[in-house]
């Protein structure tokens, strides 16, 4: 019966606030992958000062959102009531932004110990950059990256932290996140098919890859030929 | 999502694995554009792609500058790229260093291995299906199992792993061409490593888990000091042996045992390990009819050796009988039954025991000292596992010291002697070496040769009842 008390405007701000979650989440997915792929040019022959900057300026995107997303998600969370029509989605959304830090802070690891491996501090240290056989920088990756706007329209400020100081950051967030909600991990279904198309589709019975799939397939025997 | 808590007993921290950072220095000198290994170029359709090395340049420049001889630095460079530091560019599943013109190249240090982080299974999830969106069906059989398997396990993070190989298939994208396929490359030699075809070696190997993290130094608290003391007074209570008394055993150890041994004389026919041929099993097999050569040496050794084989304990019996002695090695093959034998029935087995072989007068009594015999008879009034331990043991020593050579001496040890096989060395071309691999079976179930056991028990056990000396004793007068 609450959810007559609730009147239209703040059905439509939750929906919004949603809304702007997924858009984040996404944004964050396309940032942390831009990252992955910087970071594994770190220590070839393709490093420099100039790698290094582009993937402390990515950092600071994908700090940005992580910390909205997450005060954002922490917000919808709490106020959710019994039987919410969109507790599921909004579960989901939890489970995917927490594994999408984990994901990330492992990242956030492996460059740093990457740059403290390979300091090019001084003129000799690239020498003992590996020669991988990369020919191309990695600067169209990180115009990507910065193509990603935050959905949020308001600008926070909050400093950035540096790159230990960052995965310390994420260590204390998630352990919050364990402690202050309650969802329980197992129950989230997801939304994808197991066995996505590819790209170059032939064949279309398995229904193209988007976010929101309206199949809740987990087709576990299907398996391409 | 990982499960975090502070209760997790579990063990979850991997070896040490000093070498990695070893490896590491040599391959950073390899790479060395003035003093490493030459550099050629790969030609992939319109592209080149540099930094390619051929396996024999590597094998040279690994013996020029560690000093080794060309058998050694084939096997170092089979470990580089076995760690994941090279890859191959052809062939990429078979990890080895080939000294010929075929090609590889450096890992970049984003997947080489380190010792404190595993593979992840999201990671691999991640990867697997990045490769399906790409091109659908291009995953090979085991890779597709793994698919199912992960997405039965992380099926509440899936939404994830599908977002996430999305973005990193765009992303990859926007790269050069020739960076991509280099990307591609590297990836999967990458998990080639940490996620093994199936019946393929992996380097990365290390055993079990840790329950401590072996690069944290221990605090050194109240009861770190404790547990070094326990330990150190025990170490000094221990009884001493002098050193020539026990280098002596060993080195008389060593010199009788050396021709047997797998390690340093290659065995009889083949090893089956090595060449995929199992004659050497079927020719040792436990009740076999004409044992090996070898085999037969190996009983003159020691008693010990004669009695733990079990072809071996037959042929003993055999002799056994000729000689109408084997109440003794009888009694010793209860007592065993008695030590490893289930708790319910060692009251009825106690009891046949001291109605065979202890109580005066009975049909298969064996001749143990009155000490020993007044100590067992008084011990099987509570009887228990370990009851007939003392006279187990002397039995046992006189079966050592009288019996068993004159068994040696004996024309039933001489004739399994030239009986005895000595298989000739298997000499395989590398073609039947494959075929032995792909001929490999199964061997048979063990739950038969276990049944097969228990019938030979028992048609013994039938065959050798007490043997009724008065019967006996009656037929052969009635010949007379």
């Amino acid at each position: 019966m609450s959810r007559w008390r609730q009147s239209v405007v703040e059905i439509q701000t939750r929906k919004r606030q949603v809304n702007e979650c997924e858009r984040a989440q996404a944004a964050l997915s396309k940032v942390t992958a831009c990252f992955q792929q910087m970071a594994t040019s770190l220590g070839s022959n393709m490093d420099g000062s100039f790698l290094r900057e582009e993937l402390e300026e990515t950092r600071t995107v994908a700090h940005k959102i992580c910390s909205g997303l997450h005060r954002r998600l922490l917000s919808l969370l709490i106020e959710m009531e019994q039987g919410q029509e969109d507790k599921e989605q909004v579960e989901r959304l939890w489970v995917i932004f927490l594994s999408s830090l984990e994901n990330f802070q492992q990242d956030l690891k492996k460059v740093k110990v990457l740059q403290e491996i390979f300091p090019l501090t001084q003129r000799k240290d690239r020498q003992a950059l590996v020669n991988t056989g990369y020919v191309g920088g990695t600067s169209e990756v990180a115009a990507r990256a910065a193509m990603v706007q935050t959905p949020w329209l308001s600008v926070e400020e909050t400093a950035s932290p540096d790159l230990k100081n960052h995965i310390v950051e994420i260590d204390v967030l998630l352990e919050e996140m364990f402690q202050r909600v309650n969802v329980p991990l197992w129950s989230v279904e997801p939304t994808q098919p197991s066995w996505l198309e590819g790209v170059s589709t032939q064949d279309g019975d398995l229904t193209h890859g988007s976010i929101r799939v309206a199949s809740s397939g987990t087709q576990l025997s299907n398996k391409p030929k | 999502m990982t499960v975090r808590s502070d209760r997790d007993h579990g063990q979850r921290y991997r070896p040490r694995m000093s070498c990695l950072k070893k490896v590491e220095a040599t391959v950073v000198q390899m790479q060395d554009p003035s003093t490493g290994v030459k550099g050629a170029n790969q030609k992939l359709n319109v592209t080149t792609i540099p930094h390619a090395i051929t396996g024999q340049d590597i094998v040279a420049w690994i013996t020029k500058n560690m000093n080794m001889d060309n058998d050694e630095a084939q096997a170092f460079g089979t470990m580089l790229v076995a760690f994941g530091y090279i890859y191959p560019l052809q062939d990429h599943k078979k990890l080895v260093l080939r000294p010929d013109g075929s090609l590889y190249r450096f890992q970049t240090p984003y997947f080489w291995p380190v010792q404190k982080w595993k593979a992840e299974d999201t990671d691999y999830a991640i990867y697997l299906a990045k490769r399906n969106i790409r091109k659908k069906g291009v995953l090979d059989a085991y890779e597709q199992e793994e698919y199912n398997k992960l997405h039965k396990w992380m099926n509440h993070k899936w939404d994830f792993i599908v977002m996430q190989a999305k973005e990193q298939y765009h992303a990859g994208k926007a790269r050069q061409k020739a960076d991509r396929v280099v990307f591609d490359c590297k990836e999967r030699a990458y998990w080639i490593v940490h996620r093994p075809p199936p019946q393929t070696h992996s380097a990365m190997d290390y055993g079990l888990d840790r329950h401590i993290d072996p690069n944290a130094e221990e605090k050194k608290t109240y009861d770190y000091y404790r547990r070094i003391n326990i330990y150190t007074q025990q170490a000094i209570m221990r009884s001493r042996v002098k050193s020539s008394v026990s280098l002596g055993a060993l080195v008389k150890y060593m010199t009788t045992f050396k021709n047997h041994d797998p390690f340093l004389v290659p065995c009889l026919p083949s090893n089956p390990w090595q060449t995929d041929d199992d004659s050497y099993w079927e020719l040792n097999k436990p009740d076999v009819e004409i044992p090996t050569k070898m085999r037969v040496e190996r009983w003159s050794f020691s008693f010990y050796e004669l009695l733990n084989d079990p072809r071996g304990r037959a042929d003993f019996k055999i002799f056994l009988k000729k000689e109408f002695s084997g109440e003794n090695l009888a009694f010793w093959e209860a007592a065993e039954e008695l030590k490893w034998g289930t708790a319910a029935s060692m009251s009825e087995k106690v009891e046949h025991i001291f109605k065979t072989f202890l109580a005066p007068g009975a049909p298969r009594w064996i001749n143990i000292d009155g000490r020993t015999m007044g100590l067992t008879v008084k011990g099987l009034e509570h009887p228990h596992r370990y009851v007939l331990d003392a006279a187990q043991t002397h039995i046992f020593m006189l079966m050592k010291k009288d019996t068993f050579y004159r068994y040696l001496k004996s024309p039933v040890y001489k004739e399994i002697q030239k009986k005895a096989i000595s298989p000739a060395p298997h000499d395989f071309s590398e073609a039947q070496l494959q075929q032995n691999m792909r001929n490999r079976r199964p061997s048979i179930n063990p739950i038969i040769t276990w049944q097969k056991e228990q019938e030979e028990k028992a048609k013994a056990a039938a065959a050798a009842g007490p043997v009724d000396i008065k019967k006996l004793m009656a037929s052969k007068l009635d010949r007379k």
